[in-house]
């Protein structure tokens, strides 16, 4: 599972990356840079998932496959993982980082675990 | 969703803590099961069942704690099917409290409800009044209404 | 420890029937809980063993109404009263308002009786409380056997009642005594409440 977390980290501008378990807002693995509040992030980003899911099911859409949050001093990229595994894979990046080489390794990432 | 609190200063971090965790019922009592605050229950006798229980579980487990010579457990997640149940201690001026929170699995999660009890634990330890409890007088005739009230409810 | 408060005018206070195993503590509470109307109490909650022997405690909470301007409500717990749960017994005690001794007047539970209620006394020190602080009543439970088989109230008061407590002759499965004990308790309570107000 770290492998799949090494791919991520290993884009310039990424801070961190977690697998958090979207049923319980938990960390299931990290690799994060001082100051990111691993737990918080977790919890928020996995709750948001839910209520996305909700909103694209209740907008006709499917389910959701990759969003993008962006923020004054960075951005929030998810992908929830492919299976019944409930994991979503969560990237915090600079305000500058590459967004399409994140989205595709957390793809990768999302698959690997999934 | 009703929040209600007997001592004062507990009101504004449960208010925020049901409001950021999205929990259904919260219960804030001392360890002796006699309660601070709630949130989501009705009727104030359902609420002291929900607490005596509670406390006998913060009870149950610090004593096992001290029985295994460990420090006392840090908190208590049970789920269950939809909803599940959190309970915690913390502590503040007034000594331990203990926290009890219900949350439905679909709007809210344990990572949550961990999360927000940090903050409610530190916003508790900070809103605790400094100094003694202010105290006022019993009314002399209190025995009167006790008889009255007690003739009443066993239907004498 | 009683809550008081002064601003929303509640006082809730805890009070634990206490005694031997099989001396009726759980019967009082059945009996009170068929007498008060619903709207005045919450469920009864027992946690009992598979054959009805109190595990942990029995608690039911009533609603008293309004004493002297008070919103009142009184929590009733009962321990369980077999010897190898007293780490149980010594939980539920914590921050009592005042104690029920319920005792089982039969003569061949004398020394059931004595152990119990010097238990209670070592339970409350493990707690920083002196049991001569504490609100007490006396029930001799179980009046209505035969009287060869029972001691009298005043014979159980001289052997259990050294401080002279209030105590009442009861058969708590009819109810007689149940309502008396339970009105001398809150009494004593509320009347320590009142003068540790006033202090």
């Amino acid at each position: 599972m770290s492998a799949a977390l090494d791919l991520i980290t290993r884009v310039r501008g990424v801070r961190g990356a977690m697998l958090v378990s979207a049923d319980d807002g938990l960390v299931v693995e990290e690799q994060l840079m001082e100051g990111i509040k691993g737990p918080a992030v977790a919890a928020l980003a996995s709750s948001l998932a839910g209520r996305l899911r909700r909103a694209m099911q209740a907008g006709g859409l499917g389910a959701g496959v990759f969003w993008h949050l962006q923020a004054e001093q960075g951005a929030l990229l998810v992908v929830p993982a492919p299976g019944e595994g409930g994991i979503i894979v969560v990237a915090v990046a600079e305000p500058d980082v590459n967004i399409g080489l994140v989205r595709l390794e957390l793809l990768r990432a999302a698959e690997a675990v999934g | 969703m009703s929040t209600r609190a007997v001592e004062t200063w507990t009101l504004q971090p449960l208010t925020d803590f049901v409001k950021e965790s999205s929990v259904r019922l919260v219960l804030v009592l001392t360890p002796a099961g006699q309660v601070l605050a709630q949130s989501g229950f009705s009727r104030a006798v359902d609420v002291m069942s929900s607490a005596a229980l509670a406390a006998a579980i913060v009870a149950s487990t610090d004593e096992l704690a001290r029985q295994l010579k460990q420090p006392p457990f840090a908190a208590l997640n049970h789920q269950g099917l939809k909803q599940a149940i959190f309970l915690s201690t913390l502590s503040t001026e007034r000594g331990t409290l203990a926290v009890l929170a219900v949350y439905d699995l679909d709007v809210s999660s344990i990572g949550l409800v961990q999360l927000f009890f940090e903050q409610l634990a530190a916003d508790l330890k900070a809103a605790t009044p400094r100094g003694t409890v202010p105290k006022q007088v019993l009314a002399a005739h209190f025995e009167r209404d006790l008889t009255d009230s007690l003739n009443t409810l066993f239907g004498r | 420890m009683s809550l008081v408060n002064f601003t929303t005018r509640e006082i809730t206070c805890k009070i634990v029937y206490y005694g031997p195993g099989r001396s009726g503590k759980t019967t009082n509470l059945h009996y009170i809980y068929g007498r008060v109307p619903e709207t005045r109490r919450g469920r009864m909650v027992s946690l009992a063993t598979q054959t009805d022997r109190t595990l942990f405690f029995d608690f039911l909470p009533i609603d008293l109404g309004q004493i002297s301007g008070f919103t009142t409500r009184f929590q009733l717990y009962t321990v369980p009263g077999q010897v190898y749960y007293n780490a149980t017994r010594r939980l539920v005690l914590q921050g009592s308002d005042g104690v029920v001794f319920v005792g089982d007047s039969q003569a061949r539970q004398l020394d059931e009786n004595i152990e119990s209620l010097q238990n209670l006394q070592s339970n409350l020190l493990e707690h920083g409380v002196d049991v001569r602080g504490v609100p007490l009543v006396m029930q001799y439970n179980k009046q209505d056997l035969p009287r060869e088989l029972i001691l009298t109230p005043a014979e159980l008061d001289d052997a259990l009642n050294f401080r002279g407590v209030p105590s009442f002759a009861a058969d708590a499965l009819h109810g007689q005594g149940v309502f008396e004990t339970l009105k001398s308790i809150s009494e004593l309570v509320l009347k320590k409440l009142a003068a540790g107000a006033t202090a």
